[in-house]
């Protein structure tokens, strides 16, 4: 169970910083310009 | 099909196992959460997705045999060096390294299986739809989108329906690059045996990790990128869109910021492999393994800071463009430090030159000469001569074919007998070796003189003065498409009536799943897991 945890709490981490990227890139250039 | 038996049976059909115990048949494919399962489905996608790029190269070819237009019309050319790169780079290279990342990386380290076994079955199966909609859109209004693999703007703006299909396809290929790569970090963060600790693992572990991270950081670039040009063609935006007050310039910065890593993403776990072959027909450890995973690191960091190398001629201060410069010649010191220790080996090793020697051997040999030709483009006053010709074709071939594929192929005779329990017709495998190395090297070196004659890529026609380095590409063209059918037939004869392997085929090998696993590996491996402390 504890393995489990920690793979989620990885998978969590990477996806998070995955979406970060995507949302940013295009936030960064729609709202802040160019 | 199945390149893997069960020898623990049904009692042990517990936790990531769709089979046995599970379906039969084709659900057994379509439910399956087990490593090997997957990464076999995707080795053989990869192969299709091989396959149908390599007839859109055959009829690239066939129209470039000769000047004038013959079989296609320019539009439909263009059509086909979009999806033939599309395909090729997200459809037949990616794909085959994940899958090897998972036929290998949980055997390798000592885990039962991947860490989101369920996940792992999903990052495959939205591959077929991802390349339907890529093929579907040949026959949609306006076929297939004609703008380059590249995508650029503002042309993806004007384009039909076709270009819808290919961002959304983009988009599904996106998300399952990512959720392979999450999959993959944590398995090897997570999930490795007692005692395997990051430094012992083999450098095929390290290279993945490190396009793990690659992968996570760059693709939801790509993917926010298409997204805008999405916007820009359908909701009223203006991202790209000169007419709007977009800049079309900002797209290829977006896109080559993903694009450049990109290029490491393939080559990295290309890397791996040969780091992996090399040594076990040299019957020599690795040379520098610290050095290659520190290497293998500065290559990955450096690709953030190289993109705009392939921007020189669309304008930019000097001292960017010495920037990128500097920056793109300071790679080929890991990259040098890399080939270094690949020779060094060799030397004075025990080498025999079985095919998946051979082809690391050719790997090393070729894209040596694909990165001196990456170093002639990166300076800038070459490239601004050279830029958008058959050398900047040539170059990037040596890298992708004769980097990415030799050394897939040298994985797949070196794992085939692990994989499959039974030995590949090794006079098939040379025969194979030397007809792609022939013809690759007939298909491409010549377009190096072609592009430094002026010839433009991406186009149908082309004067006279071209004809004699065109002809002899298409012929080399020919013979290597043909002779992966070779390839095709040593697999299929290996799986149908190869003589049985042994349980470590290659004196050389040594890492887990030639020392502590049988020949095939039985369906569930390392559970519980061994202990290597």
């Amino acid at each position: 169970m504890a393995a489990v945890s920690r793979n989620a709490k990885t998978g969590l981490i990477l996806a998070s910083i995955a979406l970060a990227w995507f949302v940013g890139v295009i936030v960064k250039y729609w709202i802040m310009g160019r | 099909m199945s390149a893997v038996i069960d020898t623990h049976g049904h009692a042990h059909d517990h936790g990531h196992g769709g089979h046995p115990g599970g379906y039969g048949g084709i659900m057994r494919w379509i439910t399956t959460t087990n490593h090997k399962d997957i990464g076999t489905m995707y080795l053989w996608f990869s192969f299709a997705m091989f396959s149908v790029g390599g007839v859109m190269a055959m009829l690239i070819r066939a129209e470039l045999f000769s000047p004038g237009l013959q079989i296609v019309n320019p539009d439909f050319f263009n059509q086909l060096t979009t999806m033939h790169g599309l395909i090729m780079v997200f459809g037949a290279i990616m794909p085959a390294f994940v899958g090897f990342a998972n036929w290998l990386i949980p055997m390798q380290i000592g885990a039962p299986d991947m860490a989101f076994a369920r996940m792992n079955n999903w990052s495959f199966w939205i591959l077929p739809f991802a390349a339907s909609l890529l093929i579907i859109s040949f026959f949609v209004p306006g076929g297939a989108p004609g703008v380059g693999w590249t995508m650029y703007a503002p042309l993806t703006v004007q384009m039909g329906v076709g270009m819808d299909l290919t961002i959304f396809a983009v988009h599904l290929l996106g998300m399952s690059s990512i959720m392979g790569s999450i999959n993959i970090v944590t398995t090897i963060l997570n999930m490795r045996a007692p005692g395997m600790t990051l430094m012992r693992m083999p450098l095929f572990c390290w290279t993945w990790l490190i396009t793990g991270y690659l992968l996570i950081a760059v693709m939801p670039v790509l993917a926010g990128a298409v997204t805008m040009t999405l916007t820009d063609r359908h909701f009223g935006t203006s991202f790209f869109n000169a007419a709007g007050g977009g800049d079309p310039v900002l797209y290829q910065h977006i896109f080559w910021f993903f694009g450049h890593p990109e290029v490491y993403i393939i080559a990295l776990p290309a890397f791996g492999v040969v780091s992996q072959v090399i040594p076990a027909f040299s019957r020599k450890p690795l040379f520098g393994y610290a050095s290659m995973v520190y290497a293998t690191s500065a290559i990955a960091i450096l690709s953030f800071i190289v993109w705009a190398h392939h921007m020189y001629t669309v304008g930019m201060p000097v001292t960017g463009q010495l920037f990128f410069m500097y920056a793109t010649t300071l790679i080929a010191v890991p990259t040098g430090v890399k080939v270094f220790n690949w020779v060094a080996t060799m030397w004075k090793g025990s080498l025999t030159f079985e095919t998946p020697m051979l082809f690391a051997c050719g790997f090393l040999f070729l894209f040596t000469l694909g990165g001196f030709t990456g170093l002639v483009l990166s300076l800038v006053p070459i490239d601004i001569q050279l830029h958008d010709t058959y050398y900047v074709v040539a170059h990037f071939h040596y890298v992708m074919v004769a980097g990415a594929l030799f050394a897939a192929f040298a994985g797949i005779y070196f794992w085939l007998p692990k994989w499959t329990g039974k030995m590949y017709n090794e006079k098939l495998g040379q025969i194979h070796f030397w007809l792609t190395m022939i013809f690759f090297n007939i298909t491409f070196f010549v377009q190096h003189f072609a592009g430094l004659a002026g010839m433009p890529r991406r186009i149908p026609d082309y004067p006279l003065q071209f004809e004699t380095w065109n002809k002899i590409s298409s012929i080399g063209a020919f013979g290597m498409g043909l002779s992966q059918l070779v390839f095709l037939y040593a697999v299929v004869q290996c799986i149908r009536s190869g003589a049985k392997a042994p349980d470590k085929p290659w004196e050389g090998a040594d890492s887990l799943e030639w020392t502590h696993l049988p020949t095939p590996v039985p369906y569930h491996t390392f559970d519980p897991q061994p202990d290597l402390r």
